[in-house]
């Protein structure tokens, strides 16, 4: 019982508290700067969304000045966030008596609670995606951008399409296991033969004979893929693009091995027994229930630059099933919130054809203005009472 | 007090006021017929602007400074700029192209190590070897570039820049006065010699023609005759021109910085005259403190003019980019060190904020030389209401911190290596940097917390990671970490102010070091000699922390006071 209490004790200590913000700003300096070779998604969810990380020393110096090997086992955001809420709540517990003079500390001490909680919320379920919808037509899917998803089209029942779809995730996994995808709803077995998480595109000029002969049949036959470094910082135009080398078979006969990129505009036919499939890798689709229908992209730049003063999406938002339909402006700032989604004007297609909207899907929006609202009210309550009380000792 | 005494603060604040007068009412260096050209509106970077500031920043950018030597003779930016215009061959014999390292001088073939300035004409012969080189330059990534290379590529872009305001591309003189005009470069009327019914680009030819043959009387009246024309069409746009020019002749953050100075030495001799005096207070402390106040209160004056005049030139909110950050944090935290001042009385809040607002007005000046300090903004960083609190509240949290620092820094090494805070400001100025880290607690937490609002509120994400984001983060967290050490007893005064010089660090990065990962929407671009500059100041900070473990019973203002000095002085001089 005394070993527990101990134990409590030290849960709640304010030495925890400050060991634990030390640690924090270790690795919030660690994850700024791995941005500098590394993609932003990847370091959120390597360092702060991850139990545990390897930092390598060498962030911390630059190349040309010494060249360090060996990283160093840390906590990572999930651990530390854990263990400051804990710790605020061990603390309350065993110290904090509720009182007039306290209760500013309560307050900003809640509100940070339910920052890390919202954190965690936002970490957990909340999506992003983009919307491109060219003038004149319509869109009712998000594309994620991160990752991607190949398509098997079977477009012969009148009316729809038939979409079988394999995720990223276990393409990577074929690549890496050399064991095909198979599924009942497929119509062949996917084997990957290569996979680049990022990549350009050699044109039949540029690629050599050995390389357009990783594949026999569609595009790869003109064209090769190589690798490329994923695309680092956070400025969002930087989107990885990637290509696989696929060998389609059906019952032990081989299809043909197909080059898929997202470079290519089109999709591929695959032949299989007199019936055609299209086959195309795309970003990965998420499909709303509401329909966008672009009316006008208006775009205006400062006078003799290329610096975007303003862009305005002009949409039309339908949605039979909450007999929804009406236009909507979406402009710089001005998002629209339907349906548990924020729509932002995001970017432009080039010419200004058409425009593309961030959406964003984030139960736990509200969180953080709840729990700023809190902190901030009682940082002002508590230094107020101690200010006050000091300019009082003062004049007395 | 004596009636010098008595009479000296006000002594200061009008030979001040004085100073203040005689600036504002200055004439331009090379006479009055400049300001109808200087006010002329032309259009760059997005930006209708007078004449005078698109020639200012690109001397800014070519030479360094804002004046060209003529001969010996300081003339203008206006006037550098409209010789280049009319007559380009006149203006190649200019020396304006700063060069300084060795290798590229030496490559020009100029044997005086002295020169740092050149002209075109020298360039001209080099032009395809200094091509070559900054093409050469240019393949390697900016960081990896060496100082030779950096220069080369500078070099070159500054060769640009001057190329095309010689040949009229830059800026946009011809200003739309018809319907369905728009601004236009010279260069394109010369192109489509349709243009040139379009009466701004007849005007601006006769005034280029006339320069040219050096008939100035003509030139000077077609120049006012064009502007009073513009006046008609554009009621707005010549009278805010000329207020920029105005702006721009004043140079308001020049002259606060110029009274800062003054300010800081005033301080200076405060408290050595409080130092002087047995028990702290003497008359000439109070005399000198007060002159002190005052210029600090001129000079604040100064800087809140500046600072008003750029918020209704560019109809934005004060912090706009890292320029009118370093402005902004100045201005912040010459009040807040003030305040530390009417509380505690001993002459450190006056020190600490005519050192702070000069050292930011430096640190502006040395941002400019990138070109226009009021360029337009991206459309995603277009003010909204959560944008430009954030902005400023978030400033005010960096300029606290920074204030909180450098108020440790005077304790540290006052106290450690002087006899200066014996007494009473030992005890007072740790308080007063408690006092300050609670503050910018406060302030750097809901300044972050507003960026997450507007971050929310334009694209969707309340904290998404970036380095800016992260940098913000850190001085929150450090600055609570303080507060927490102390409220749990394990640091005292000399443990917290030692954290508060390291919350220098920690700013520091944040302002600045997070620039320099060239990555994140925040990032205003890659600055090459700034690096040196942070790492010098980071390594200074750490010197003091350093200096700061010294226990505080051997501080030289804790302990008994030290011999008379002669009597040192005399066992160590030889007799």
């Amino acid at each position: 019982m005394k070993a527990l209490k101990e134990a409590f004790s030290a849960l709640a200590s304010l030495r925890l508290t400050v060991l634990l913000l030390a640690l924090s700003m270790v690795l919030i300096l660690a994850g700024t700067l791995a941005q500098v070779n590394e993609g932003v998604w990847s370091v959120v969810d390597r360092y702060f969304r991850s139990p545990f990380v390897l930092i390598p020393f060498q962030l911390f110096i630059p190349e040309k000045v010494a060249r360090i090997p060996g990283v160093l086992p840390f906590p990572g955001g999930l651990t530390l966030g854990v263990l400051l809420f804990v710790n605020l709540i061990a603390a309350h517990f065993t110290r904090f008596k509720v009182t007039w003079k306290r209760s500013g500390i309560i307050l900003s001490h809640l509100g940070i609670l339910l920052l890390l909680v919202g954190e965690f919320v936002t970490g957990a379920l909340a999506e992003e995606g983009n919307m491109t919808i060219d003038e004149g037509s319509s869109s009712n899917y998000v594309e994620d951008t991160r990752s991607v998803e190949l398509a098997v089209i079977d477009p012969s029942p009148a009316g729809d399409d038939l979409v079988v779809v394999v995720p990223q995730r276990l393409l990577e996994r074929a690549a890496r296991s050399g064991q095909p995808v198979t599924h009942g709803l497929l119509p062949f077995d996917v084997a990957v033969s290569e996979w680049m998480p990022n990549s350009t595109i050699l044109g039949p000029m540029q690629s050599t004979e050995q390389q357009r002969k990783k594949a026999d049949a569609g595009a790869g036959l003109q064209i090769a893929a190589v690798p490329a470094p994923t695309a680092t910082g956070v400025n969002g135009a930087e989107v990885d693009a990637p290509s696989a080398y696929l060998t389609f078979s059906r019952g032990g006969k081989k299809l043909g091995t197909y080059l898929v990129s997202m470079y290519l505009n089109q999709a591929q036919p695959v032949d299989v027994d007199g019936k055609v499939y299209q086959v195309e890798l795309r970003f990965k689709r998420t499909y709303k229930p509401y329909t966008l229908h672009l009316i006008d992209f208006k775009h205006d730049k400062f006078v003799g630059t290329d610096t975007p003063r303003n862009f305005s999406s002009l949409v039309r938002l339908i949605d039979p099933s909450r007999n929804t339909d009406r236009e909507v402006l979406i402009y710089m700032n001005t998002p629209l919130r339907y349906s548990g989604d924020t729509l932002y004007q995001s970017a432009f297609k080039q010419g200004d054809t058409g425009t593309i909207l961030q959406v964003v899907t984030n139960p736990g929006w509200l969180i953080p203005y709840i729990s700023c609202g809190m902190v901030t009210l009682g940082l002002l309550v508590h230094f107020g009472i101690r200010l006050s009380g000091s300019i009082r000792r003062k004049a007395s | 007090m004596s009636v010098l005494q008595r009479l000296f603060p006000w002594i200061v604040g009008l030979l001040a006021l004085v100073y203040v007068a005689m600036v504002a009412g200055r004439p331009e260096h090379t006479g009055e017929h400049w300001r109808d050209y200087a006010r002329l509106p032309v259009c760059a970077d997005g930006r209708v602007k007078p004449l005078d500031t698109f020639a200012r920043n690109s001397l800014m950018q070519i030479s360094g400074r804002q004046t060209a030597d003529f001969d010996g003779r300081r003339a203008s930016a206006t006037e550098w700029i409209v010789e280049l215009m009319s007559s380009p061959s006149k203006a190649a014999g200019r020396n304006v192209f700063r060069i300084d390292h060795p290798d590229v001088v030496s490559m020009l073939g100029v044997k005086d190590p002295k020169r740092t300035r050149f002209a075109w004409s020298e360039l001209e012969p080099k032009l395809d070897e200094l091509l070559r080189q900054a093409d050469k330059a240019e393949q390697v990534s900016a960081k990896q570039r060496d100082p030779y290379q950096r220069e080369v590529v500078q070099l070159g872009h500054r060769m640009s820049l001057y190329a095309r305001i010689a040949q009229m591309q830059t800026p946009l003189t011809v200003a739309p006065v018809g319907a369905g005009e728009d601004w236009r470069p010279l260069a394109d009327v010369v192109r489509d010699p349709a243009l040139s019914d379009q009466a701004s680009a007849k005007s601006v030819i006769s005034i280029l023609a006339a320069r040219a043959k050096d008939d100035t009387a003509t030139a000077d009246r077609e120049a006012a005759a064009y502007g009073s024309a513009l006046t008609a069409v554009f009621p707005g746009m010549i009278s805010t021109s000329e207020h920029e020019t105005l702006f721009n002749r004043i140079e308001p953050f020049y002259q606060s910085a110029v009274l800062y100075v003054l300010a800081f030495v005033l301080a200076c001799f405060a408290l050595l005259a409080r130092q002087s005096v047995a028990g702290g207070t003497g008359g000439w402390f109070i005399s000198l403190n007060r002159a002190t106040l005052v210029a600090i209160a001129l000079g604040f004056v100064v800087h809140t003019l500046g600072i008003a005049a750029r918020i209704y030139l560019q109809g934005r909110p004060p912090v706009t980019n890292l320029y009118s950050s370093a402005v902004f944090i100045g201005w912040a935290c010459v009040p807040l060190a003030l305040v530390g001042e009417w509380f505690f009385r001993f002459g450190f809040g006056n020190l600490a904020a005519s050192l702070i607002g000069f050292a930011t007005l430096v640190v502006a000046h040395n941002l400019s030389s990138g070109g226009d300090t009021m360029e337009m903004m991206q459309a995603v960083l277009d003010s909204n209401f959560w944008l430009s609190t954030h902005v400023v509240v978030v400033t005010i949290g960096y300029s606290a911190t920074f204030l909180a620092g450098f108020l440790a820094v005077a304790y540290v090494l006052g106290g450690a290596l002087t006899p200066l805070l014996r007494g009473e400001p030992m005890k007072t100025l740790p308080k007063m940097v408690y006092g300050v880290i609670c503050f910018a607690s406060v302030a750097s937490f809901v300044g972050t917390v507003l960026g997450g609002i507007w971050a929310d509120q334009s694209w969707g994400r309340f904290w998404g990671w970036d380095p800016k984001e992260n940098g913000a983060a850190l001085i929150v967290a450090w600055n609570v970490l303080i507060l927490h050490a102390r409220w749990g007893g394990m640091v005292k005064e000399r443990g917290v102010a030692a954290m508060a010089v390291f919350g220098n660090v920690v700013t520091a990065w944040s302002w600045f070091g997070t620039n320099m990962l060239g990555v994140g929407l925040h990032s205003y671009g890659f600055m090459d000699s700034a690096v040196f500059w942070l790492v010098s100041f980071c390594l200074a900070q750490l010197l003091v922390v350093g200096i700061a473990q010294i226990p505080t019973t051997r501080w030289r203002s804790v302990l008994p006071p030290r011999k008379p000095l002669e009597s040192v002085r005399g066992a160590v001089t030889p007799a």
